[in-house]
């Protein structure tokens, strides 16, 4: 394979990875708590920031020839600014989660979500001291560069490795979750948050808890992304790719993590890539316009006619004693309503 | 009221107003353990919001709820069913997008692995606890005869299965007194009359219940003590017979 196929593949699987894990995260909190959390995308951005400017060091002042501003550098060595960004991601979502998810019911707290992501933007666009402002950052070094000394290839499939060895580490976490009694008890919230309460669930406690675990994992999806990258600014994490992570999730199957890395290989990914591959036609950047037209109609398609997705929630079924584990539960099919 | 001797849950001069009107204005009464309790009255009495109150899903403006002792006004709904206080709900309430079992399993109280910790344990951890419920679960499904439907969606369910379902859910909670909101709201007679016959061998059992209902024929049948409730005042409890005789009881049915 060329060296420029290879480049081309091993980036586009580590963008699989970024969203594969953002989409795990929006998935514990949409899918199976039933939050509809249309701010998701700052929980990824913090997480970007958090690592950019932990990895960055103590920003420069201009007349020395600091060309960025940013509050808080430091330079950390590898893993922690990534376990940093998803602290913040996880802070963020509870301070976010304080008053949008203890007060609001599901269809206001959508609303203030996507209230919080405009504001976010224009506070990160505005502030300039605080991130850079609209230029945003840049040039953030890669993560273990100089240890591995690997040659650029070499380094890409290195990085391709570590985003896999990150997103087992996350699936384990959503599966843990979403396997045990803890993701039926989430699962019973989502339904009848009334229901659940009269069983003397905590409801806020469990709903805080899913969306703090989602922005812990947004934060961490950021920071991969970022040390890839090596560039954050406002134009990557404006409101609209929120929707394409719900549609990625909708369409792989809310609920079922399986069917949500199905969602996100067919959405973000192959969607969004193949359009790469269409010849120019019309007024430039038409393209690029038609394709959150065509993540918009895909989110409908879906939500008509196939609101369970490719791969639904699966079915749970509990063996007969004596026959306890001899019969694993199949992956059955069904409509719940 | 003094509070009378034995009695498992006392609600004592409740108020409870919404945008000026006084929908429940000074109630007071006692619920005694191990019988079926019946609230009645004509509608817009204020016995839901009475049941609201006592569940933890209303703050009253004013009173208190004391059960066993203790005072648990306004404390928060899922606290006052940790207390053992478990509610049914009018509209059925199922969680539709989960099976009939786990239904059940969900609403079994101090579940292994039902926190984040204990669930990052693993399924070792909480796998041998998780099968005695599961084996709790199908005990209480092969009573309610609803073995058949143990795989499927809640959602699915007839109206008269989201009965059973919404009180074999109850019951699962391990409750020591259970409200009852209407269990029998919206199902044809036959299957009324086994959730009649249900109840009745619970409270048989020595399961306590307050149960807010319409069909006064039922109530007759099941209920003693009666508490008749009228525009947010008791205004009169005793047997059946005792409230039927009752001058005040009738005006305000006939009235409304």
């Amino acid at each position: 394979m060329s060296v420029a196929w290879q480049f081309y593949i091993s980036t586009v699987l580590i963008y699989l990875g970024v969203d594969v894990i953002a989409c795990w995260g929006l998935n514990l909190q949409f899918g199976v708590a039933g939050l509809v959390n249309f701010a998701y995308i700052i929980f990824q951005a913090a997480g970007a920031y958090t690592a950019a400017v932990l990895t960055l060091g103590p920003a420069k002042p201009a007349r020395l020839g600091g060309f960025q501003q940013y509050i808080g550098g430091a330079h950390l060595p590898f893993p922690l600014p990534m376990l940093a960004a998803g602290l913040v991601g996880g802070l963020l979502a509870a301070v976010v989660g304080g008053f949008a998810i203890r007060r609001l019911r599901s269809d206001y707290e959508a609303m203030v979500m996507l209230v919080v992501s405009l504001i976010a933007t224009s506070v990160a666009t505005n502030q300039v001291g605080l991130v850079n402002g609209p230029n945003g950052l840049a040039l953030v070094p890669k993560p273990l560069a100089s240890l591995v000394n690997l040659s650029p290839i070499g380094y890409q499939w290195f990085f391709t490795g570590l985003t896999v060895v990150i997103a087992v580490c996350v699936y384990w976490l959503v599966h843990v979750v979403t396997s045990s009694p803890l993701g039926r008890t989430l699962r019973a919230v989502r339904d009848n948050e009334q229901a659940a309460a009269a069983l003397g669930k905590n409801v806020t406690g469990l709903r805080m808890l899913a969306f703090v675990l989602g922005g812990v994992i947004a934060g961490i999806s950021g920071a991969i992304l970022v040390e890839f990258i090596s560039a954050w600014s406002p134009g990557s994490w404006l409101y609209p790719e929120t929707f394409v992570y719900f549609t990625a999730v909708i369409v792989g199957g809310s609920g079922n993590n399986f069917g949500v890395m199905v969602g996100a290989l067919l959405v973000p990914v192959a969607f969004l890539e193949a359009t790469r591959f269409i010849p120019q036609f019309g007024p430039p950047g038409l393209i690029d316009a038609l394709q959150w037209i065509i993540v918009g109609v895909l989110a409908l398609v879906f939500l008509w006619f196939w609101p369970r997705g490719v791969i639904p929630e699966r079915r749970r079924r509990f063996p007969v004693a004596g026959e306890a584990g001899a019969r694993r539960s199949p992956l059955r099919i069904g409509t719940p309503r | 009221m003094s509070e009378p001797a034995g009695a498992l849950l006392t609600v004592s001069d409740l108020h409870r107003e919404f945008g000026g009107v006084h929908a429940v204005n000074g109630a007071s009464f006692a619920v005694p353990p191990g019988r079926i309790t019946g609230l009645i009255g004509p509608n817009g009495a204020g016995k839901s919001t009475v049941l609201n109150i006592i569940a933890g899903a209303l703050r009253p403006s004013a009173g208190t709820v004391t059960y066993r002792g203790q005072d648990i006004t306004g404390l928060a709904a899922y606290k006052v069913a940790r207390h053992g206080l478990v509610r049914t709900f009018q509209v059925s309430s199922e969680f539709a997008a989960l099976t009939v079992m786990e239904n059940l399993l969900v609403a079994a109280p101090a579940q292994r692995g039902e926190t984040l910790w204990q669930a990052a344990l693993g399924k070792r951890y909480w796998k041998a606890h998780e099968r005695a419920t599961v084996e709790r679960a199908r005990q209480l499904m092969s009573r309610f005869d609803m073995s058949a439907a143990e795989d499927e969606y809640a959602g699915n369910l007839s109206g008269g299965q989201k009965r059973l379902l919404e009180l074999m859910r109850g019951l699962m909670a391990n409750p020591a007194l259970l409200l009852l909101d209407e269990p029998m709201a919206g199902v044809n007679p036959s299957l009324a009359r086994r959730i009649e016959g249900h109840l009745e061998d619970l409270a048989g059992e020595g399961l306590a219940m307050l149960m807010v209902e319409h069909e006064l024929a039922v109530v007759e049948r099941l209920c003693d003590p009666v508490i008749v409730m009228a525009q947010g005042r008791v205004i009169s409890q005793g047997t059946m017979a005792d409230v039927r005789s009752d001058q005040e009881v009738l005006d305000a049915y006939l009235i409304g």
